[in-house]
């Protein structure tokens, strides 16, 4: 009886932070409706206009009135508003007002290629930013000073240009991978790279410190006295250790390579999330705006808890006392 | 010579339906070229000549058109190409549910469509209209099945059916089209290279957003031909050995700087001329295009056989432009060095679309802001959405504004220069953003629109033109850009004579 009070209390402990999590990605989801739904239609322009042909097409009176009848343009701000939110709660994402294809349907098919390309990138900039830390933190002060450039170097480069010049190097000049994605695996080569490398980058920062604290750490100390080799002690114990704040930093880098989606496939003309969300916004598509800037919201709050948990299991000491991204 | 995929790579947005009668823009004309078919086409020297219809003749008062259609050509679905099929596509065209706005005003003086019999379609138009032929010659206007239209709009945005050279497969949304041969085809226009069915195989037609990206992929090899090739892109093809240039300038009217007579300070002559002349705008033309883009001193693009220039109008000269402006009054300047009258800044608004001005273009605008600030000018140039741009124009804030305008024919100068264009629509939407209302011009464009004779036609759009130009209502700059880049490796491409998008019926791909 007596052990069984702790766990309970646990469970309990769990259900309320689980229930909290839900009602603020609730609040989350909603926030970001009301947000892309005002912003969107609070900048002057009439999206009748925006639908109807674009640069170009000059659009007649009888086809503009239609396409405002038709998707309810005609009506009050507030009631389109609030029958978007109805139609949201019972899971009807609508139906695309330029593509006029359900907007479940578009998001079927561009979320695949955009999650690859974010999972596969938080790979790759997990095992940059681990190769170059360890490589800097074991080395002398020159490599430690060359890691730490590096580092700054990468997390500051803009996507848009460092997509630029990786085409122009292994494309354009070496020729050993396509300049856009043609569907096969050399074509997500590069726009891997280009999500990943300034992702590293930042890991790599967060990574540094609290490994080299760990090296000279009391538990490193005993480590080393009871015999344990550098490398076993840097995979044992200070890597488990550095690693907390990069695995609370994925959460926030998962956001950030979704984001970057909307460059990265532009310039490597890969279809997916980003290059729908590019162009539904150039045509004020409401609903495809708000399906894919939900979806997106989705799996950044699922991430989160991922990164959460991930963190929890690395370091069980109490949660509240480490930094959150 | 015969087979093989060429990979078209456009920097265009991805159309939301392959049916150019559905809204109707120039993306959709590239696409469509390559499966459907007008009624007439239109050769190099601008004469109209025989497509779909093989003849056509018209009665005394220019109300009746009939059009003698080829026998022989069945649409891709095994439909037969007749009178009906005639008929249905004006009213498809015409049907508001199509919500087509390009062919709808290409089509907006026919009354009726009658079907005489199997190849005899008679056109009943409401008033005359001497452009009938050339807005029937644009992709927008082109013939699909009515088996294919019966569909619905939703089906038939997906994969129309037409005559042409290729027929859509596949349509993978964000990524790709194909086409494939139509192996029965046989309804070449007048003047292309060779009859019967295309040498190529397929195309399979990308969508590439980014410049850099689409030239390094045409460098690369990866694709054969890409569109909206820009200014620096132009100039590496011009030192490569393996591309080479297509520039192939849109038909209507040139591209130029509209200047708003409807309202202060434009509505004075001397002002818009000041304007016209504080700015060297052939210098900022060579410095931003590289020699690319050729200046132009009229309202229509040098495709238009009927266009006329006057260069002598566009001279730059900062001093004239300051003498003009003490002369309208704008006398006296302000801590900033802008002109004031009365208490009032000689400002100038001047709305850009970046949905249609490309980078090289917004920089000239720049240039244009800093020239006209010498002379006094406060130019205001302001980004924006298109939607937001037409916003912009609806609500009249605006005194200068650049707006493509592609259209075959110079009937394009009635269309954005006749009073009846100052009258917005309901939905804010009007074409003469120049507001420009003179009886006398207007006189002209109706005469223009009524007579079937080409050289009254031509004399009548000559004066037209002065007039247009002699009052300093517009700027203009040079002709539509639209330059395709290819590889050495694709032969026989021609951009066709009418909306200029390249077709593949005579192209082959060699090793």
């Amino acid at each position: 009886m007596t052990a069984a009070r702790p766990s309970t209390l646990g469970g309990r402990r769990l259900l309320g932070r689980i229930g909290a999590r839900l009602a603020g990605a609730v609040f989350v989801l909603w926030a970001v409706v009301t947000v892309t739904f005002f912003a969107i239609r609070l900048i002057p322009g009439d999206p009748a206009q925006a639908y109807l042909g674009g640069p170009g097409s000059q659009a007649s009176t009888e086809a503009l009135e239609r396409v405002r009848v038709e998707y309810g343009l005609d009506q009050p701000l507030l009631v389109q508003y609030a029958s978007q939110l109805g139609r949201l709660a019972q899971g009807d994402l609508g139906v695309s007002a330029s593509q006029r294809t359900p907007v479940t349907q578009i998001l079927g098919e561009q979320l695949g290629g955009t999650l690859l390309l974010a999972v596969l990138a938080l790979i790759v900039a997990w095992l940059l930013a681990l190769g170059l830390t360890i490589w800097s933190t074991r080395g002398g002060r020159v490599s430690s000073a060359i890691g730490s450039g590096v580092e700054l170097v990468a997390a500051s480069l803009p996507q848009f240009w460092l997509g630029t010049v990786l085409i122009s190097l292994f494309s354009t000049w070496l020729g050993w991978l396509p300049p856009v994605s043609t569907g096969g695996a050399a074509g997500l080569v590069l726009p891997v790279l280009t999500l990943a490398i300034p992702v590293a980058g930042f890991l790599a920062q967060v990574m540094r410190e609290p490994l080299l604290d760990a090296q000279s750490a009391p538990f490193a100390v005993s480590a080393a006295a009871r015999g344990e080799t550098r490398t076993g002690m840097l995979l044992r114990h200070g890597l488990r250790h550095a690693s907390v704040p990069a695995v609370n930093l994925s959460g926030w880098a998962f956001g950030y390579l979704i984001s970057g989606a909307v460059v990265v496939e532009t310039i490597f003309a890969r279809p997916g999330l980003g290059r729908t969300l590019l162009q539904a916004v150039t045509v004020r598509d409401v609903p495809v705006v708000t399906g894919v800037v939900l979806v997106s919201a989705l799996a950044y709050v699922i991430v989160l808890l991922i990164a959460d948990a991930a963190a929890e299991l690395l370091d069980p000491r109490d949660s509240r006392r480490r930094v959150t991204s | 010579m015969t087979g093989g995929t060429l990979v078209y790579a456009s920097g265009d947005a991805e159309p939301d339906c392959l049916d150019p009668h559905v809204g109707g823009n120039y993306p959709q004309a590239l696409l469509s070229s390559q499966y459907l078919e007008p009624l007439v086409s239109r050769d190099a020297d601008g004469a109209i000549i025989p497509w779909l219809a093989e003849s056509w003749t018209t009665s005394e008062d220019g109300l009746t058109w009939d059009f003698t259609l080829r026998s022989d050509v069945t649409f891709t679905d095994g439909t037969a190409f007749d009178a009906a099929a005639v008929k249905a596509n004006v009213e498809h065209l015409q049907n508001p549910e199509t919500k087509s706005s390009t062919g709808y005003l290409a089509v907006g003086k026919v009354a009726a469509v009658e079907a005489v019999d199997a190849t005899t379609a008679r056109f009943t138009l409401s008033t005359p209209d001497s452009a009938l032929l050339e807005s029937l010659s644009q992709p927008w206007t082109a013939m699909e099945s009515p088996t294919g239209l019966a569909r619905g709009l939703d089906a038939n945005c997906e994969a129309p059916v037409g005559t042409g050279p290729f027929v859509v497969d596949e349509w993978v949304k964000q990524d790709h089209v194909s086409l494939v041969r139509n192996d029965a085809y046989d309804s070449a226009p007048a003047d292309s290279a060779h009859e019967g069915p295309a040498y190529l195989d397929s195309i399979t037609w990308r969508f590439i957003p980014d410049s850099a990206s689409r030239f390094a992929a045409l460098q690369s090899g990866d694709v054969d031909i890409i569109d909206n090739a820009q200014p620096d892109t132009i100039v590496q093809a011009k030192d490569s050995k393996t591309i080479v240039d297509l520039d192939a300038p849109r038909p209507g009217a040139s591209n130029r700087i509209e200047l708003n007579a409807g309202q202060a300070p434009f509505d004075d002559a001397g002002v818009r001329e000041a304007f016209v002349r504080s700015t060297d705008v052939n210098a900022g033309i060579e410095s931003l295009f590289f020699g690319t883009a050729k200046r132009s001193y009229s309202p229509l693009s040098s495709a238009e056989a009927t266009a006329y220039s006057d260069d002598s109008l566009f001279g730059y000269d900062l001093d004239a432009a300051n003498e003009l402006l003490d002369a309208a009054g704008w006398t006296t300047k302000d801590a900033d060095g802008v002109r004031t009258k009365d208490g009032v800044r000689l400002t100038v608004r001047f709305p850009v679309s970046t949905n249609q001005s490309i980078p090289a273009e917004q920089s000239l605008f720049e240039q244009i802001q800093a020239g006209a600030g010498e002379a006094g000018f406060d130019v205001q140039l302001e980004l924006l959405d298109l939607s937001s741009w037409y916003e912009a124009l609806g609500t009249n804030a605006y005194e200068a504004v650049s707006a493509p305008y592609t259209k075959v024919g110079p009937d394009v100068l009635r269309v954005l220069y006749d009073s009846a264009g100052i009258v917005p629509a309901p939905s804010g939407y009007f074409a003469n953003h120049a507001q420009l209302d003179d009886p006398a011009l207007d006189d002209i464009l109706t005469q223009a629109s009524d007579t079937l004779d080409p050289d009254e036609r031509a004399f009548l759009y000559e004066q037209a033109q002065q007039i247009i130009l002699d009052g300093y209502y517009i700027l203009p700059l040079y002709d539509q850009q639209n330059h395709f880049l290819l590889s050495t490796s694709l032969q026989g491409v021609r951009a066709l004579p009418t909306v200029s998008t390249p077709v593949f019926a005579d192209a082959w791909l060699v090793e």
